[in-house]
Formats: structure tokens, C-alpha cells, sequence
């Protein structure tokens, strides 16, 4: 069998792949909201087999979930409304005082300042129906954060 | 604008991987046309690939793929009757995860895949029962401080299935991975991890197709594992359900193209995916060309939608039997709106099958952020993997 193939074809799809790799603008244009960081941001980094999915919650933190997610993070004080500085949850994916979350791969600088920018707003519930949890803006840490 | 440019960007990519390549397969998608075999049917008992080897598939192993040995269950000693199929999967890993800042690179060894596979035919209906269970692999210890990694039992695929003949119609139900994309034995690939087929989400399924030897579709419904189900059947992901359906046309016996889509949805949101794959195997270069180009769309309920970009391109070169090497790049970008949200990956893969049901694997990757270190700190990962199978 005569197997012969058009020699331009590997580098066609080289060159195409690499200018999609441009896609976007340098502008953050992201609305700031829980439910668009759970869906794009934390559900595919944390969520994963061995991390905080259903299967491992790791640490008891389940993640994937917009309803879920914003119930571990916020009643259980990883975020503390309006004080990024002080939320563990930004000390976890920034990896200041712990090893840095997730494991695998760190969030781009543009998701991390995402996640302050909700903070700083008062981590509000954004999401389908009423918020699981109404924040505190007094809380203290979970014992167990960074463990 | 810019936008627009990317997605017309997104779309030409969509052509360029029709018209120059193509197709799925899971687990070894690399052996499809390399081996001579075009069919992922034709050496597993799945219709589209993954798990448990035909005696086919057993011959191909040893024949075609390894230095030699005897790719039978227990490389031949025993054969089981006709009626049942029996295997297994046993790998062990060691990796080095380096995740720049502050953190100092992490070493683990560990059990990573302790799996039994069984099929029981009855008798010339054509159907049969398929069960694979065993034990959770895990990087990292338990939180117990205990240096035991997690194996929990798990069984991620269990199945009835309808399908009198090598090819024509079949019918599935029960738990798998949906026929879709090239889905590698490896789940960190983004291809896998971002489009649905990360490690354990295979979904409850109702599926058929119909397969020829040019040509297969898939069609199936799926849901996903409800949350209280017992651990054994826990899975992760997104929790909903939904449809997919995957098309491939094979041409000349070295080249494919496939198309597929899937959309799933649940109380918080919905996910609408389509892309294509494309493979092609040049003999004269023993070199196989394969990529894959997925656009998801996600809308959440009463909020905004926004689209992402999954990619895969790679060459694997198969110098000689026993021997395969692969380089890959890879893009996921988790919102198209914006580039620096972007991760790219370059992947080293060699696998060595120096002997009937034995492999070795090494796989170094390294990954960058949007345009670079300004962006998030780079990533690397090397990993040696040790693989037997029943």
C-alpha cells in the first residue's frame, strides 16, 4: 500500500495551533462574580480526583460545585469578605505560608487577582437561587486552612 | 474584535485538523494505523478502545508493539474458555513536580493504577458483562499523616453490552467514558483533563453506534454518578447530564477525521462542546501526526457564558518495534476573552515495551502561563512510570 500523505500538512497545523495560542485580549474583562471563578477558575483546578472533588475532599473541602464551593470557602472562613490580605484562601493560591494550591500547576496571576477582586468586593453569592451561607465580615480562619 | 478573531482563529484550526489529520481512541491512540490496525475494536473489547485486549489485541501486543514474549493472559500460561476475557492493569510512578515560586519541587512515588478487568460473553447473543474494579491511585499521602497514598477501591467501568459482531451495531449501558476525542492513557493531557475525561469521570451511559471499517459513529445520553453514591462508584467532574456523539472516517488505512460534540448541563450551569480530531501515520517516516481541537461554550444559570479552548498537536515517532517517542504541544485557555488566562504545555513522552505485558514510561512536561513567567510562574514534570499488564 502506497501510504503518502501532503508534506505541508504537520506544518499547517503548526501554524494555525500557534496563532490561536493568541487568543484574547490582554484586558482582564471578567466579571468578578463567585460563579463565573467557581465555573472557569476553581471547579477545573481544584476539583480534581485526588483534590477537592466529591471523590477526596481533601482537607473536607469539596469544590465542585458553584453552591458547594462558595458554602467550603465562606462559611468555613478560607475567604473573609472584603480582606483578601487576611483570607487563607489567598494565601493558599498565592503560596504565602503553605505550599501553594493547586499542587500541580499555579493559577495564572490574572485568576489569583480575580479571586481578590471578589474578595475585596465582600465575596458576594453569585449563582442560581439564595446564597448558602451569608458571610460574616468578623470570621476567623478554619484550624485546619493550609494543613 | 478581538474576539471574533480568535474564534474564526478557533475555526480554522477546526479545517486545518480535517483536512490534514485525525481520531480517538483512549488509552493508545498512537497504535491506531502505526500497528497496522485501524479499528480501536479490533484490540479492545470496547467499541471505541480502552480497557480490556481482544486475543487480537494480545497478539498485536506482543507481535507488533513489544520486543517479544507472549501477550497472553498470564503471557500464555493459562487460556480462559472462549466465553471470558481477564486482565489487569498494575502501574507504579515516580514524579517530580516543580511549581516555581517559593515551593521547593515535590518527589513522590506511588501506586498509581491497581485494576482487575473481567468480560463474560453469553453465549452467541452477543452480549456480555464487562467489570473493572480495583484500587485508587494517589500522589500524596492521606491527611492521617499516615505514609500510606489513598487506594480506596473504585470501579470506574462496569457494563452490558449488545454487540453480535466485530462490526456493525452495538448497544452499551452502565459506566465508561463516552466515546469522544483522543483520549490517552495519560490524564494529565488537556484534552483529557479539561474536556470531561479526567481521571474518574466516567459517567453512567446509554450508548451505541455503529462501526465499519472506514468508518464509526457514536451516539450516547449519560448522567453523571450521583454524589451519594457509595464510594467505590464516586466520580469527579462536573455533576450533571447530557449527550455526545463522535463520527470518524478513516481513509487508506493511515489516516482518520473525526467530529464530535457534547453538551451537559446541571442545576448550575451548561456546557456545549464540539471540535474535531485528526490523525495521520506517514510509514515512510514511521511517524504519526495527531491533534485535537475542542471549543466549550459555558453558561451559567442566570449568569453570563463564556468560551475556552482545548488543543492538542503532536508527532510520535515509532522508530522500531518497542520504541515510541512523542512530542506535543498544548493549549487550554479557560476564557477566550482573555489570552494571559491561558496555559501551554510542551510534552516529552517515551514509551518502552521491552517485553510482552511490560512498559516503561517517561514523560517530562513543561507548562507556561498566558505569555509567560509575568503571567504565573512555569511548571515542570517529570515522571517514570512502571507499567504491567495481566
Amino acid at each position: 500500500m502506497n501510504r503518502t500523505m501532503r508534506s505541508d500538512g504537520p506544518l499547517v497545523l503548526m501554524l494555525v495551533g500557534l496563532a490561536a495560542l493568541g487568543c484574547g485580549s490582554a484586558d482582564d474583562t471578567r466579571p468578578a462574580t463567585w460563579s463565573y471563578i467557581s465555573t472557569a477558575i476553581v471547579q477545573p483546578s481544584c476539583a480534581t480526583a485526588n483534590c477537592h472533588s466529591n471523590l477526596s475532599q481533601r482537607s473536607g473541602v469539596q469544590l465542585d460545585g458553584i453552591r458547594t464551593g462558595y458554602y467550603q470557602l465562606v462559611a468555613r472562613n478560607f475567604v473573609l469578605p472584603g480582606r483578601p490580605g487576611d483570607s487563607a484562601l489567598m494565601g493558599l493560591i498565592e503560596g504565602n505560608g503553605s505550599r501553594r494550591m493547586p499542587p500541580d500547576f499555579a493559577l495564572p496571576k490574572a485568576d489569583i487577582d480575580l479571586i481578590a477582586k471578589w474578595i475585596s468586593n465582600g465575596a458576594p453569592w453569585s449563582g442560581p437561587g439564595s446564597a448558602p451561607f451569608t458571610p460574616s465580615v468578623s470570621g476567623t480562619p478554619d484550624a485546619s486552612v493550609g494543613n | 474584535m478581538r474576539k471574533n478573531s480568535c474564534l474564526v482563529v478557533g475555526l480554522g484550526l477546526v479545517g486545518a485538523v480535517l483536512l490534514f489529520s485525525a481520531r480517538s481512541a483512549q488509552a493508545y491512540p498512537q497504535f491506531q494505523f502505526s500497528s497496522g490496525t485501524s479499528r480501536c475494536a479490533q484490540c479492545h473489547y470496547a467499541p471505541a478502545g480502552f480497557g480490556l485486549l481482544t486475543s487480537w489485541g494480545r497478539d498485536e501486543s506482543a507481535d507488533t508493539i513489544s520486543r517479544g514474549g507472549d501477550g497472553g493472559f498470564l503471557h500464555g500460561a493459562w487460556t480462559p474458555p472462549d466465553w471470558l476475557a481477564l486482565g489487569g492493569d498494575l502501574r507504579y510512578a515516580g514524579v517530580r513536580n516543580a511549581v516555581g515560586g517559593t515551593d521547593v519541587p515535590e518527589t513522590a512515588f506511588f501506586p498509581m493504577q491497581a485494576e482487575l478487568y473481567g468480560r463474560a460473553a453469553f453465549g452467541d447473543s452477543g452480549i456480555s458483562l464487562y467489570v473493572a474494579g480495583g484500587l485508587r491511585g494517589a500522589t500524596r499521602p492521606s491527611e492521617t499523616g499516615a505514609v500510606i497514598h489513598s487506594t480506596a477501591p473504585i470501579s470506574r467501568e462496569h457494563y452490558l453490552m449488545w454487540k453480535p459482531s466485530a462490526t456493525g451495531a452495538y448497544v452499551r449501558a452502565g459506566r465508561f467514558y463516552a466515546p469522544y476525542g483522543l483520549r490517552f492513557a495519560e490524564h494529565v493531557y488537556y484534552v483529557r483533563r479539561y474536556s470531561g475525561f479526567n481521571l474518574y469521570e466516567e459517567t453512567y451511559n446509554l450508548s451505541g453506534g455503529y462501526l465499519e471499517e472506514n468508518w464509526e459513529v457514536h451516539a450516547t445520553a449519560f448522567t453523571a454518578v450521583p454524589v451519594g453514591a457509595p464510594e467505590i462508584l464516586r466520580s469527579v467532574g462536573m455533576r450533571g447530564s447530557g449527550g455526545a456523539v463522535y463520527g470518524e472516517k478513516r481513509f487508506a488505512s493511515m489516516a482518520a477525521v473525526g467530529l464530535q460534540s457534547r453538551v451537559m448541563s446541571n442545576t448550575e450551569q451548561r456546557l456545549i462542546q464540539g471540535g474535531a480530531v485528526g490523525k495521520v501515520w506517514v510509514d515512510a517516516a514511521k511517524l504519526l501526526v495527531m491533534g485535537e481541537l475542542d471549543i466549550h461554550n459555558r453558561a451559567i444559570v442566570g449568569g453570563q457564558s463564556f468560551n475556552q479552548l482545548i488543543g492538542f498537536f503532536g508527532l510520535t515517532f515509532i522508530p522500531i518495534k518497542g520504541v515510541m517517542a512523542g512530542l506535543a504541544a498544548e493549549r487550554y485557555q479557560e476564557d477566550l476573552r482573555v489570552s494571559k488566562v491561558g496555559r501551554n504545555a510542551v510534552d516529552l513522552q517515551i514509551n518502552l515495551f521491552p517485553w510482552a505485558h511490560v512498559e516503561v514510561m517517561l514523560f517530562g512536561r513543561y507548562q507556561l502561563t498566558g505569555g509567560g513567567s509575568a503571567d504565573g510562574d512555569p511548571a515542570s514534570l517529570g515522571m517514570l512510570q512502571l507499567h504491567y499488564y495481566l
